[in-house]
Protein backbone atom coordinates (compact mmCIF):
# COMPACT_ATOMS: atom_id res chain seq x y z
CA UNK A 1 0.00 0.00 0.00
CA UNK A 2 1.50 3.33 -0.49
CA UNK A 3 1.64 6.10 1.92
CA UNK A 4 0.25 9.77 1.85
CA UNK A 5 3.37 10.90 1.79
CA UNK A 6 4.15 9.51 -1.37
CA UNK A 7 5.78 11.78 -4.22
CA UNK A 8 3.85 14.04 -6.32
CA UNK A 9 2.25 11.89 -9.67
CA UNK A 10 1.59 13.45 -12.95
CA UNK A 11 -0.29 12.02 -16.11
CA UNK A 12 0.62 13.93 -19.10
CA UNK A 13 0.69 13.82 -22.47
CA UNK A 14 3.88 14.75 -24.20
CA UNK A 15 2.15 16.83 -26.50
CA UNK A 16 0.34 19.62 -24.37
CA UNK A 17 1.90 22.18 -23.27
CA UNK A 18 -0.67 22.24 -20.31
CA UNK A 19 0.95 19.29 -19.03
CA UNK A 20 4.74 21.26 -19.37
CA UNK A 21 3.60 23.94 -17.88
CA UNK A 22 2.78 21.70 -14.68
CA UNK A 23 6.11 19.35 -15.27
CA UNK A 24 7.89 23.20 -15.43
CA UNK A 25 5.99 24.70 -12.56
CA UNK A 26 7.01 20.94 -10.29
CA UNK A 27 11.30 21.52 -11.78
CA UNK A 28 10.96 25.70 -11.08
CA UNK A 29 9.84 24.84 -7.31
CA UNK A 30 12.50 21.70 -7.12
CA UNK A 31 9.62 19.38 -6.89
CA UNK A 32 10.25 15.71 -7.07
CA UNK A 33 7.58 14.02 -8.61
CA UNK A 34 7.00 10.81 -10.73
CA UNK A 35 5.72 11.79 -14.11
CA UNK A 36 3.71 9.26 -16.91
CA UNK A 37 3.53 10.35 -20.19
CA UNK A 38 0.30 8.18 -21.36
CA UNK A 39 0.89 9.23 -25.09
CA UNK A 40 3.91 7.18 -25.08
CA UNK A 41 3.18 4.36 -23.42
CA UNK A 42 2.33 0.92 -25.36
CA UNK A 43 -1.39 0.25 -25.94
CA UNK A 44 -1.61 -2.30 -22.98
CA UNK A 45 0.24 -0.32 -20.80
CA UNK A 46 -2.50 2.86 -22.18
CA UNK A 47 -5.48 1.23 -21.46
CA UNK A 48 -3.75 0.35 -17.74
CA UNK A 49 -3.12 4.27 -17.07
CA UNK A 50 -6.11 5.31 -19.05
CA UNK A 51 -8.66 3.45 -16.71
CA UNK A 52 -6.67 4.44 -13.58
CA UNK A 53 -7.22 8.33 -14.82
CA UNK A 54 -10.42 7.98 -15.33
CA UNK A 55 -11.35 5.90 -12.10
CA UNK A 56 -9.58 9.07 -10.28
CA UNK A 57 -11.03 11.69 -11.90
CA UNK A 58 -14.53 10.98 -14.22
CA UNK A 59 -12.70 11.85 -17.38
CA UNK A 60 -9.59 11.90 -19.99
CA UNK A 61 -8.43 14.96 -19.61
CA UNK A 62 -4.67 16.01 -19.08
CA UNK A 63 -3.01 17.03 -16.91
CA UNK A 64 -3.40 15.12 -13.27
CA UNK A 65 -1.50 15.39 -10.23
CA UNK A 66 -1.87 13.68 -7.80
CA UNK A 67 -0.63 15.24 -4.33
CA UNK A 68 -1.41 13.41 -1.07
CA UNK A 69 -5.57 13.01 -1.52
CA UNK A 70 -5.38 16.16 -3.87
CA UNK A 71 -6.60 15.69 -7.63
CA UNK A 72 -5.59 18.19 -9.88
CA UNK A 73 -7.32 18.07 -13.22
CA UNK A 74 -5.51 20.86 -15.70
CA UNK A 75 -2.67 23.36 -15.29
CA UNK A 76 -3.86 25.18 -11.98
CA UNK A 77 -0.72 26.77 -10.74
CA UNK A 78 -2.89 28.04 -7.23
CA UNK A 79 -4.07 24.77 -6.15
CA UNK A 80 -0.16 23.49 -7.16
CA UNK A 81 0.66 25.90 -4.31
CA UNK A 82 -1.77 25.25 -2.11
CA UNK A 83 -1.81 21.35 -2.51
CA UNK A 84 2.22 21.96 -1.67
CA UNK A 85 1.81 24.11 0.78
CA UNK A 86 3.94 26.65 -0.89
CA UNK B 1 -26.00 14.22 -57.91
CA UNK B 2 -23.41 14.73 -60.74
CA UNK B 3 -24.32 18.76 -60.68
CA UNK B 4 -22.79 18.52 -57.16
CA UNK B 5 -19.60 16.60 -57.90
CA UNK B 6 -18.26 19.73 -60.44
CA UNK B 7 -19.55 22.17 -58.10
CA UNK B 8 -17.83 20.70 -55.15
CA UNK B 9 -13.88 19.88 -53.98
CA UNK B 10 -13.35 17.50 -51.37
CA UNK B 11 -10.60 18.56 -48.52
CA UNK B 12 -8.69 15.86 -47.07
CA UNK B 13 -8.38 17.84 -43.64
CA UNK B 14 -11.72 18.45 -42.77
CA UNK B 15 -13.09 15.83 -44.65
CA UNK B 16 -15.55 17.48 -46.17
CA UNK B 17 -17.25 18.68 -49.77
CA UNK B 18 -16.71 22.41 -49.94
CA UNK B 19 -18.31 24.88 -52.70
CA UNK B 20 -15.90 25.88 -55.28
CA UNK B 21 -16.03 29.96 -55.79
CA UNK B 22 -15.76 31.39 -59.11
CA UNK B 23 -12.59 30.60 -60.97
CA UNK B 24 -11.90 27.60 -58.85
CA UNK B 25 -10.84 24.47 -61.61
CA UNK B 26 -8.22 22.04 -61.64
CA UNK B 27 -4.41 23.45 -60.71
CA UNK B 28 -6.02 26.47 -58.13
CA UNK B 29 -4.49 27.14 -55.25
CA UNK B 30 -7.72 27.49 -52.96
CA UNK B 31 -8.09 27.75 -49.02
CA UNK B 32 -11.01 25.52 -47.86
CA UNK B 33 -13.44 27.57 -46.62
CA UNK B 34 -14.15 24.36 -43.70
CA UNK B 35 -10.85 24.18 -42.10
CA UNK B 36 -8.78 27.06 -43.38
CA UNK B 37 -5.98 24.38 -45.28
CA UNK B 38 -4.26 25.67 -48.36
CA UNK B 39 -5.08 23.10 -51.26
CA UNK B 40 -4.00 22.63 -54.76
CA UNK B 41 -6.92 21.55 -56.69
CA UNK B 42 -6.76 18.37 -58.69
CA UNK B 43 -8.95 16.01 -60.33
CA UNK B 44 -10.13 12.49 -59.24
CA UNK B 45 -12.41 9.74 -60.50
CA UNK B 46 -14.72 11.55 -57.81
CA UNK B 47 -14.58 15.00 -58.60
CA UNK B 48 -12.18 17.48 -57.47
CA UNK B 49 -10.09 16.90 -54.68
CA UNK B 50 -7.46 18.86 -52.97
CA UNK B 51 -3.94 18.41 -52.21
CA UNK B 52 -2.63 19.72 -49.02
CA UNK B 53 0.35 22.39 -49.58
CA UNK B 54 3.35 22.10 -47.77
CA UNK B 55 2.21 18.83 -45.76
CA UNK B 56 3.46 18.07 -42.49
CA UNK B 57 5.66 21.48 -42.00
CA UNK B 58 5.01 24.43 -38.84
CA UNK B 59 3.99 26.60 -42.18
CA UNK B 60 0.73 24.25 -42.92
CA UNK B 61 -0.44 24.00 -39.58
CA UNK B 62 -0.08 27.52 -38.89
CA UNK B 63 -1.35 28.58 -42.00
CA UNK B 64 -4.50 26.04 -41.57
CA UNK B 65 -4.99 27.79 -38.21
CA UNK B 66 -4.62 31.25 -39.06
CA UNK B 67 -7.31 30.94 -41.75
CA UNK B 68 -9.55 28.77 -39.73
CA UNK B 69 -9.28 31.48 -37.04
CA UNK B 70 -9.84 34.19 -39.72
CA UNK B 71 -12.57 32.99 -41.39
CA UNK B 72 -14.91 31.97 -38.30
CA UNK B 73 -13.25 35.49 -36.66
CA UNK B 74 -11.60 33.91 -34.01
CA UNK B 75 -8.33 34.85 -31.87
CA UNK B 76 -5.88 33.47 -30.26
CA UNK B 77 -3.90 33.47 -27.10
CA UNK B 78 -0.14 33.53 -25.63
CA UNK B 79 -0.31 29.56 -25.86
CA UNK B 80 -0.38 29.63 -29.45
CA UNK B 81 3.43 29.12 -30.09
CA UNK B 82 3.55 26.12 -27.44
CA UNK B 83 0.07 24.72 -28.88
CA UNK B 84 1.74 24.68 -32.52
CA UNK B 85 4.84 23.11 -31.15
CA UNK B 86 2.56 20.66 -29.80
CA UNK B 87 0.69 20.28 -33.00
CA UNK B 88 4.59 19.27 -34.64
CA UNK B 89 5.20 16.74 -32.24
CA UNK B 90 1.74 14.96 -32.88
CA UNK B 91 2.80 14.99 -36.51
CA UNK B 92 6.07 13.62 -35.77
CA UNK B 93 4.84 10.74 -33.73
CA UNK B 94 1.37 10.22 -34.77
CA UNK B 95 1.29 11.05 -38.39
CA UNK B 96 -0.90 14.14 -38.84
CA UNK B 97 -2.01 17.07 -37.17
CA UNK B 98 -3.89 15.85 -34.24
CA UNK B 99 -5.22 18.04 -31.14
CA UNK B 100 -2.35 17.90 -29.01
CA UNK B 101 -4.42 18.10 -25.87
CA UNK B 102 -6.18 14.76 -26.49
CA UNK B 103 -5.23 11.14 -26.79
CA UNK B 104 -7.33 10.04 -29.44
CA UNK B 105 -5.25 10.32 -33.09
CA UNK B 106 -8.81 9.92 -35.28
CA UNK B 107 -9.34 12.06 -38.11
CA UNK B 108 -11.96 13.69 -36.30
CA UNK B 109 -9.32 15.59 -34.33
CA UNK B 110 -7.06 16.55 -36.48
CA UNK B 111 -6.77 20.74 -35.88
CA UNK B 112 -9.70 22.08 -36.37
CA UNK B 113 -10.81 19.39 -35.04
CA UNK B 114 -14.80 18.31 -35.56
CA UNK B 115 -16.00 20.02 -32.51
CA UNK B 116 -14.41 23.40 -32.84
CA UNK B 117 -15.59 22.86 -36.79
CA UNK B 118 -18.96 22.50 -35.25
CA UNK B 119 -19.17 25.36 -32.78
CA UNK B 120 -17.68 24.87 -29.73
CA UNK B 121 -15.59 27.99 -29.84
CA UNK B 122 -19.36 29.98 -29.88
CA UNK B 123 -20.58 27.64 -27.49
CA UNK B 124 -17.86 27.59 -24.63
CA UNK B 125 -15.53 30.65 -25.58
CA UNK B 126 -12.42 28.76 -26.79
CA UNK B 127 -11.95 25.33 -28.21
CA UNK B 128 -11.21 21.95 -26.32
CA UNK B 129 -7.23 22.97 -25.77
CA UNK B 130 -7.39 26.74 -26.09
CA UNK B 131 -6.24 27.26 -29.17
CA UNK B 132 -8.74 29.19 -30.41
CA UNK B 133 -10.72 31.98 -28.93
CA UNK B 134 -13.91 33.50 -28.91
CA UNK B 135 -13.56 37.33 -29.17
CA UNK B 136 -14.05 39.55 -26.10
Amino acid sequence: MSSMADKPKVYALSTCPYCKRTKRFLDQHKIVYDCIDVDLLDDDKQDKVLEEVEKLTGRRSFPVVIIGKEIIVGHDEDKLKKALRL
Amino acid sequence: MSDAKTERAYCPVCLARFKLEAGWKEGSVVICPICGQKLILAKSPDGLIGDRVDKGTVREIRERSENFARIRGYEFNDIKEDLLEGLMAKYKRFGDFYCPCRMEHVPEYQCPCKPTRGGDVEKNGRCYCGFFWKKK
